[in-house]
């Protein structure tokens, strides 16, 4: 038992410097995701974790001066007022994360109009907060006023704003993407080279069965994963990332998504003889999904058609959950039909990669 | 070729290395026909023959890298069909120079492969031994195909083998190179081991093998060592259209160029 522990940890080390001395490999699943994010995250940098607040007051009374001069004094808010219309372009075009009306007549009767807050879908996670506290200021403000309890307080409607670069949304895409690159390249790259240089047939000439060497190999993959997966988060919260959900469940689902991409990898690199047969073929599988399946972009953005046609691909799978888990704070039950589409995904991706899979 | 050139395939000696009667089929391709012979401890065996002959084939069984379709083959008294991870562990195995993972330095993989035969590795020792100490620390893909070939034979050695087998080691070296690893397989045999190699030199096997087999067509058709085969060929009568010069291009181009090696480029 300690000699088969030894001798995979070895085997696990010489994967490991294997594959961060393979520049190619490297760069393809370590490097470029985190040039993208660098990119994105500097373009869109925001700064200050603050919330984007845009007012319009259109009640203009006493009651709604007081709500505006407690909105003011929130140090968490970056407060511009205007009117309805400009501001709610200000929304589209993804300057606001939350534009407030107060329309006309609020606070005057218990059944007045509500006041209204549009948040940008892109920015869920500022529009959380963002909400919280004005029904906080709200109650507060009324309950001042009138000294009696109020019906809803603020109507919260999502609103579809352009904001590509909002960090929260971009890591959990990133991370899926790096998951994806790691399995597909770091595998198909390397072990094709293997095979075509017959460095897995002198393997086999050793007494050491041929698992040994494929289980060392996939560990290194899912540690490597693991660990960029950690650089990119840390990255992200410098960024200003929110991370609401759990840490272990996100790092579980990336597991799960790396044994998927593993898997097709493997696929790969059993069918393939040499890089270059590989190479379209891992390209053809990945940037499809890359720029499909929600990594930069929300998949709300795409014709109703190719929607439909990449609900079901891994990584929109892969994305979904992390994102969910990453922005909205998401347990197991909530990912469920992301969990179950990965589940079937990682069936196939096992069952191709041993039918494929040969040494020499 | 006739029969009359094979000689019975048993040796004087302890045999370490027995082949009886094995056959492979590839589809309707009898790759080997019933190949039968010994190897004695300490001999410098070799196997020529043409493209196809099967050769390879019949070497890949020995080393329980391929299944055996009929026949028997037995290195120490180790039986491969039944345990070819036993004959694994007895022998060593240079394939193609390239077989080694590129990112890796040569003292890292010799101690990868030592682990693999379950055993410590003193790397340098091993590396001076071929020469290489020099480039402990340097990845295999810095090597010339030289270097690549002593470094290929250099692991087949982590296990202290039995029998080492080489597949067609000079192919791809110039003269000078060719010449060095001659020295370096007969210094090998001489510390004990047991050499099979295959070749596509007549030149090669003469300077160095002991004994020879010719295949052809999946079957032996000589075996013997290369000054019987040649004796028995002038004893049929046999003579050359020109009489043998006295030295060949290959001993000008050494005298002209020095048995120096040359590994500064590829």
């Amino acid at each position: 038992m300690r000699r088969r522990l030894t001798l995979f940890w070895v085997l696990f080390v010489a994967s490991v410097k294997m594959f961060v001395r393979n520049r190619l490999a490297v760069f393809f699943s370590l490097f470029l995701p985190l040039v993208i994010m660098l990119i994105f995250g500097v373009l869109n940098f925001e700064g200050g974790g603050s919330v984007s607040v845009g007012l319009v007051d259109e009640a203009d009374t006493q009651v709604s001066r007081a709500l505006v001069g407690a909105i003011e004094s929130v140090d968490t808010f970056e407060l511009s007022t205007g009117d309805r219309q400009s501001e709610l372009a200000a929304l589209g075009e993804g300057e606001r994360d939350v534009v407030t009306v107060i329309p006309d007549g609020w606070g005057e009767a218990e059944d007045g109009p509500p006041l209204t807050a549009y948040v940008a879908a892109s920015a869920q996670q500022s529009g959380q907060i963002g909400t919280l506290i004005l029904n906080a200021l709200v109650a507060q403000v009324l309950i001042g006023e009138q000294g009696a309890g109020v019906g809803p307080l603020v109507a919260v409607e999502t609103v579809n704003a352009r904001d590509l670069g909002y960090i929260d949304f971009l890591v959990p895409g990133i991370l899926g993407l790096t998951i994806m690159q790691l399995g597909l390249f770091g595998v198909a790259f390397g072990f094709v080279q293997m095979k075509r240089t017959g460095a897995l047939r002198r393997l086999f000439a050793t007494p050491t069965p041929a698992g040994y060497f494929l289980s060392a190999q996939i560990a290194s993959r899912l540690v490597l994963g693991l660990a960029q997966v950690g650089i990119l988060l840390g990255i992200g919260m410098a960024f200003g990332l929110n991370l609401v959900g759990s840490l272990a469940l996100l790092l579980a689902v990336a597991l799960l998504g790396a044994v998927i991409f593993l898997g097709m990898g493997f696929a790969v690199a059993g069918w393939a003889k040499n890089e270059d047969q590989a190479a379209p073929v891992a390209n053809v599988i990945s940037l499809p999904m890359m720029f499909l399946s929600g990594t930069f972009f929300p998949r709300d953005a795409m014709p109703e058609a190719l929607r439909g046609v990449t609900e079901f691909m891994p990584l929109t799978y892969l994305n979904h959950a992390l994102r969910t888990i990453a922005n909205e704070g998401a347990g197991p039950a909530e990912i469920g039909g992301d969990l179950l589409g990965m589940a079937v995904w990682a069936a196939i991706a096992f069952l191709l990669a041993v039918r494929l899979f040969s040494w020499e | 070729m006739t029969e009359q050139a094979i000689r019975p395939a048993v040796v004087a000696g302890a045999p370490i290395l027995v082949v009886n009667d094995l056959r492979k089929r590839y589809g309707s391709l009898q790759a080997v026909d019933g190949v039968s012979f010994e190897v004695a401890q300490g001999e410098i065996f070799g196997i020529l023959g043409p493209n196809g002959a099967g050769k390879t084939t019949t070497l890949e069984m020995i080393e329980g890298m391929r299944p055996i379709d009929g026949g028997t083959a037995t290195v120490d008294g180790v039986d491969v069909a039944r345990d070819p991870r036993g004959v694994k562990a007895r022998i060593g195995i240079q394939l193609q120079a390239s077989a080694f993972f590129d990112e890796l330095t040569l003292v890292e993989l010799l101690d990868m492969f030592g682990q693999l035969y379950g055993r410590e590795v003193d790397e340098l020792a091993l590396l001076r031994d071929v020469e290489l100490d020099e480039k402990a620390g340097s990845q295999v893909r810095t090597l010339s195909g030289g270097q690549k070939q002593r470094f290929s034979i250099a692991s087949a050695l982590v296990n202290e083998p039995r029998v080492l087998f080489l597949d067609e080691p000079s192919t791809g070296l110039d003269p000078q190179a060719r010449r060095h690893l001659w020295a370096l397989i007969r210094s090998i045999r001489d510390r004990g081991h047991t050499v099979v190699l295959t070749t596509h030199y007549m030149e090669e096997a003469e300077e160095l093998c002991d004994r020879v087999a010719i295949m052809d067509r999946g079957r032996i058709v000589a075996l013997d060592s290369p000054q019987r085969l040649v004796d028995d060929l002038v004893g049929r009568g046999f003579r050359k259209e020109r009489v043998e010069r006295l030295a060949n291009l290959e001993d000008v181009f050494i005298d002209l160029t020095g048995h120096e090696l040359r590994e500064g480029e590829a």
